[in-house]
């Protein structure tokens, strides 16, 4: 019989990440907290944009952070001969990294989405109608996550992965820009009404497959790598 | 009942854009220790990475306590402790911290052997691995591998770049290992003392290939140089085995391999006097061996 040791793994980069998870957490409380602040105090305008750097930059950079110290740095400082020294293959070992880096993004993505809806909507900054192009907005910027995740868990390089960065971000804002043209979403968007027409659920189906496409498709490259030091 | 051998090579061969591994067979039982032997990019390191299942070959199989690798690697790596030269430990936590990431992964794992290795290793396990110097980090390493009690040890130049004093206590820590009559060890080292001092085979590596493999008795006397005087200057007896000749004046010193007692007799035959006849250290059976390779690669290369 031989268990699997992926929790061990994940424990264990749970707890050489901790001191990071903190300290974005709590840069993350901070910045909702200024964000509180500035509300109604500064034109709505301007919140909007101080609102996507504040909420969104902790989440994103601690999400890229850990990405970079669990499976780029695990082959930079050569600690990964270490861990494949152990019962373990490369997809057990894609599989523990997959599950300590989704949880966290995915954990601090939620909480993002979630306070950026509220004030977005629950305190009435935009309007409903804008409530699929935001939806959108947050889901493009978790499948850019995985697209860097999965670049970073393939290639364990810096340069490629800082590459996978910069791509995910210029074709990110090229991918909104795109999709607030289209008639459909335009059509709605300062609407007074949530309007989730085909072209609207087409786009999230779309996005929500490109993610769980990229996540399962990292898993099956790796399954069939047979160097992996 | 018959225990798998510890490693079985099967004619394993990997190609890369500038390095071929070609052809390797290895083998030994378990119980016993191999010594791998060769230059900086002879093949050690990809041989032992197939056998951890790090990298897969292109042609054979690579069987490790009778599990296939990669294939079961799972199973067979519960049963390996694995230490690389270029191996590193998580440098911001301390010993206890890589202690007890093992020790929740193998229900072997002794604490009181990890105890004992602590102390004669000088070792503090609150000290975090950045402060520690890279004698202590081999230390380190080296008890994280024996303190799971694994049945093979596989240690990839395990004493590369260490001082006299800790490389010697390495190596008897490597020794103490093999109380366990069906522990294993195979090892790669550049140095030659290490490999004549614990090994029961040794094989020289050159090229990506295994240019010989024996047990360390049959090794050390198959290789003889004998020392003539050759007063007429006289062609030399056409043997293969011959494997180098140095000229001085009238003195001259074969170096020759599958050594037999009838040997001497050639050279008195052919108009030489034989004035002495010498063992060699396994390093200039090594020098001689891998010149001879090179001259061999180089007719190959040339035909």
């Amino acid at each position: 019989m031989n268990p699997s040791i992926v929790p061990q793994l994940v424990r264990k980069d749970f707890r050489l990440m901790s001191r990071i998870i903190v300290a974005f957490s709590l840069v993350s409380l901070a910045s909702i907290g200024i964000f509180i602040l500035l509300h109604g105090r500064i034109p709505n305008s301007v919140l909007v944009n101080i609102a996507f750097v504040l909420l969104l930059g902790p989440a994103a950079t601690c999400g890229i952070v850990l990405l970079m110290k669990t499976n780029v740095f695990e082959k930079e400082k050569s600690t990964q001969p270490f861990i494949m020294s152990l019962p373990v293959t490369v997809k057990e070992f894609t599989r523990a990294k997959l599950l300590v880096n989704l949880p966290v993004f995915t954990a601090f993505w939620l909480a993002v989405s979630g306070v950026a809806f509220y004030f977005a909507f629950g305190l009435g900054l935009f309007p409903p109608g804008a409530v699929p192009f935001m939806t959108m907005v947050f889901l493009g910027v978790f499948v850019a996550y995985t697209f860097i995740l999965s670049t970073s868990l393939l290639f364990q390089s810096i340069a490629i992965t800082v590459l996978s960065i910069t791509i995910s971000e210029m074709a990110t804002s090229a991918y909104l820009w795109t999709i607030v043209f289209l008639e459909p979403i335009q059509s709605h968007v300062h609407g007074p009404d949530i309007v989730w027409n085909p072209t609207a659920i087409a786009i999230v189906a779309a996005q929500v497959l490109a993610a769980v496409s990229t996540i399962l498709a990292t898993l099956h490259i790796q399954n069939r790598k047979r160097d992996f030091i | 009942m018959d225990l798998p051998p510890a490693i079985q090579c099967e004619g394993i061969t990997k190609r890369y854009p500038h390095f071929q591994l070609r052809n390797v067979d290895l083998s030994f039982e378990q119980g016993a220790v191999m010594g791998l032997v060769g230059p900086n990019g002879a093949g050690k390191s990809t041989i032992l990475r197939m056998v951890m299942g790090l990298l897969g070959p292109d042609a054979g199989s690579v069987k490790v306590l009778g599990y296939s690798m990669p294939e079961e690697q799972i199973a067979a790596k519960r049963d390996i402790g694995f230490i690389a030269e270029d191996m590193r430990l998580y440098e911001s936590e301390t010993i206890a911290f890589h202690m007890d990431f093992i020790k929740s992964i193998f229900d072997t794992w002794d604490d009181g052997y990890a105890d004992t290795l602590l102390r004669r290793f000088d070792l503090n396990k609150k000290q975090k691995v950045k402060g520690l110097s890279h004698g202590q980090r081999v230390k380190a390493t080296l008890l994280l591998a024996l303190a799971r009690r694994p049945n093979l040890l596989v240690f990839d130049e395990p004493t590369t770049g260490l001082d006299p004093a800790v490389r010697r206590e390495v190596l008897d820590e490597m020794m103490n290992a093999l109380e366990d009559e069906t522990r294993s060890i195979l090892f790669s080292s550049h140095n030659t003392l290490d490999v004549e001092q614990i090994s029961d085979y040794i094989t020289f590596i050159y090229g990506g290939r295994v240019i010989e493999s024996r047990n360390k008795e049959d090794f050390i006397d198959g290789w003889r140089r004998l020392r003539l005087t050759n007063m007429d200057e006289k062609p030399l007896p056409n043997l293969p085995n011959i494997k180098e000749v140095q000229r001085s004046g009238r003195l001259c010193t074969v170096t020759v391999n599958d050594y037999e007692e009838s040997f001497p007799r050639l050279f008195p035959a052919a108009g030489l006097v034989v004035n002495a006849i010498e063992p060699l250290t396994l390093e200039e059976i090594f020098l001689v061996a891998v010149k001879s390779a090179k001259a061999n690669a180089s007719m190959e290369l040339a035909q």
